[in-house]
């Protein structure tokens, strides 16, 4: 039945136990003052953030804000981070190839797929 | 079969959890070593034997329904007709499937097929194996997903477009992610060059006519973790069609037809009599005893169970617009008030292994729990 007995998880052992932590709750009202853009491109705006102890985890910064870029003949050139998570209204950033890329347009039917 | 019951391992939540298994318990415990199931070395070569055949009869179905247009069944968009036919005619990869089985008094039944989007392969492959390593070594156990799983990834990759093999599934779901990854995972170790992109940052450049990563880089084969019924229906399913570089999505696009219930009329229209199969219709024909089945639902939603013309279980959902279709009823077997599914899996053309989920009641919902088995 088992061809082998020998398993190996290369990826998914620690990438995801960290994921099975839970988060500490959040400590509302208690937050810093912070300077958040949705796109490392733009111009700062003014936003005002609650969080635990006032600080935004280093997890929540991972999952916030993703870096965008453009891939050319293989050579990747970083242009800045966005995060989805912002309005579109902040989400505008000065990278041309930005403009002719859309998103958030998969995603919507479901919160999982079990089954 | 046999339903043995258990004291679980001490550790039992620390030793799934460093397999990364997360998902183990919701409000309600998902993973569940307080039993295990036994087979006999014949009943597992029953349940291969039936799985195997299964397969060549959906295989079958699926000509037969691109063949007669059969389309407007299923409820697919008909915009994408041409490009399910295509997937099926190119051959498109496909790497995996599960079907969920009843198996009672000798007999063998095909309840249903997860053909597009199949989950609980984390939980069958890899951890009720660690478990048996625990439990009892010497004890084997019908399960070779996960050799099978890099072998069919080694065997797919001359026939993926050059560059990078995406995956992608829902951005806050523990239990998508995990088997999306566990797949990745496979895929790395088969060599595959791989990414994770959340369905929902998947972009689409209008200038290129592409879809790309949140780095921009072209998406020219991508595993999905998110049903084709949603893919087609949402805002980006269309440029899927003109996609410049015609992406390989895994799986393809003709899995949306056996995927749906409504084949399962269509097999047993094609194979009556077939020992695997339930007599199933699209309307009640008469029968007393029958389970009504939405032709699109996920995780047991709006089923209605009927005996002797009465409805005696019946679960709550959004699903049902789309139409139903009526499977014979062929009752789960009882084990304590237990009512266990075999899901038999098949990787690339072969049998491979199963999982089992066991609920409370008839109907195998989003509580079902997880039961590890071996082979005496």
């Amino acid at each position: 039945m088992k061809r082998s007995k020998k398993i190996q998880l290369i990826l998914i052992t620690a990438a995801l136990a960290s994921c099975s932590q839970k988060n500490k709750e959040p400590e509302w009202g208690t937050g810093n003052k912070t300077y958040v853009r949705g796109d490392s491109t733009a111009p700062y705006t003014r936003t005002h953030h609650g969080g635990g102890h006032g600080l935004v985890t280093a997890a929540l910064w991972y999952y916030a804000f993703r870096p965008y870029g453009n891939y050319n003949n293989g050579t990747y050139t970083k242009a800045g981070y966005y995060s989805g998570a912002i309005s579109a209204n902040s989400n505008i950033g000065s990278n041309g190839f930005k403009g002719s890329v859309t998103r958030g347009g998969f995603g919507r039917s479901g919160y999982s797929v079990g089954g | 079969m046999e339903r043995i019951k258990i004291q679980p391992r001490n550790n039992w939540q620390s030793a799934v959890e460093k397999l990364g298994f997360g998902f183990h318990t919701s409000d309600v415990a998902y993973w569940d070593e307080s039993a295990y199931y036994t087979f006999s070395l014949d009943e597992i070569t029953r349940i291969e034997t039936a799985t195997a055949q299964l397969w060549e009869l959906c295989l079958g179905a699926v000509q037969h329904v691109i063949d007669e247009k059969l389309y407007a069944q299923f409820h697919i968009p008909e915009k994408f007709v041409p490009y399910i036919e295509r997937t099926w005619n190119d051959d498109h990869p496909a790497i995996y499937g599960r079907f969920d089985l009843c198996v009672k008094d000798g007999k063998i039944k095909m309840l249903e097929f997860n053909a597009d989007t199949p989950t609980s392969l984390y939980e069958a492959g890899i951890v009720q194996w660690f478990w048996l390593q625990d439990f009892d070594k010497s004890k084997d156990q019908f399960n070779s997903i996960h050799e099978k799983l890099i072998a069919y990834w080694k065997y797919l990759k001359i026939y993926l477009h050059p560059g990078k093999l995406h995956f992608t599934c829902l951005k806050e779901t523990l239990e998508d992610l995990t088997n999306t990854e566990y797949m990745r995972d496979c895929a790395i170790q088969a060599g595959l060059d791989t990414k994770l992109v959340f369905i929902d940052d998947i972009g689409w450049d209008s200038t290129g006519e592409q879809f790309v990563d949140l780095e921009n880089e072209q998406i020219k084969n991508i595993f999905k973790l998110y049903p084709w019924e949603w893919l087609a229906h949402e805002e980006f399913g269309g440029n899927i069609l003109k996609d410049s570089n015609d992406a390989f999505w895994i799986e393809p696009a003709w899995k949306m037809i056996l995927s749906n219930k409504a084949i399962l009329p269509i097999l047993w229209k094609l194979y009556p009599e077939n020992e695997y199969l339930l007599p199933a219709y699209f309307e009640d024909n008469g029968m007393k005893d029958y389970v009504k089945k939405p032709i699109l639902s996920r995780e047991g939603a709006n089923i209605e169970i009927v005996k002797h013309y009465g409805t005696v279980e019946k679960s709550e959902g959004e699903y049902g617009e789309e139409g139903f279709i009526y499977q014979q009823l062929f009752e789960l077997p009882d084990f304590d008030e237990n009512y266990p599914v075999i899901g038999s899996w098949i990787i690339g053309q072969e049998t491979a292994g199963m999982g089992i989920r066991e609920a409370k009641n008839l109907i195998t919902d989003n509580k079902s729990r997880f039961v590890p088995h071996l082979i005496t």
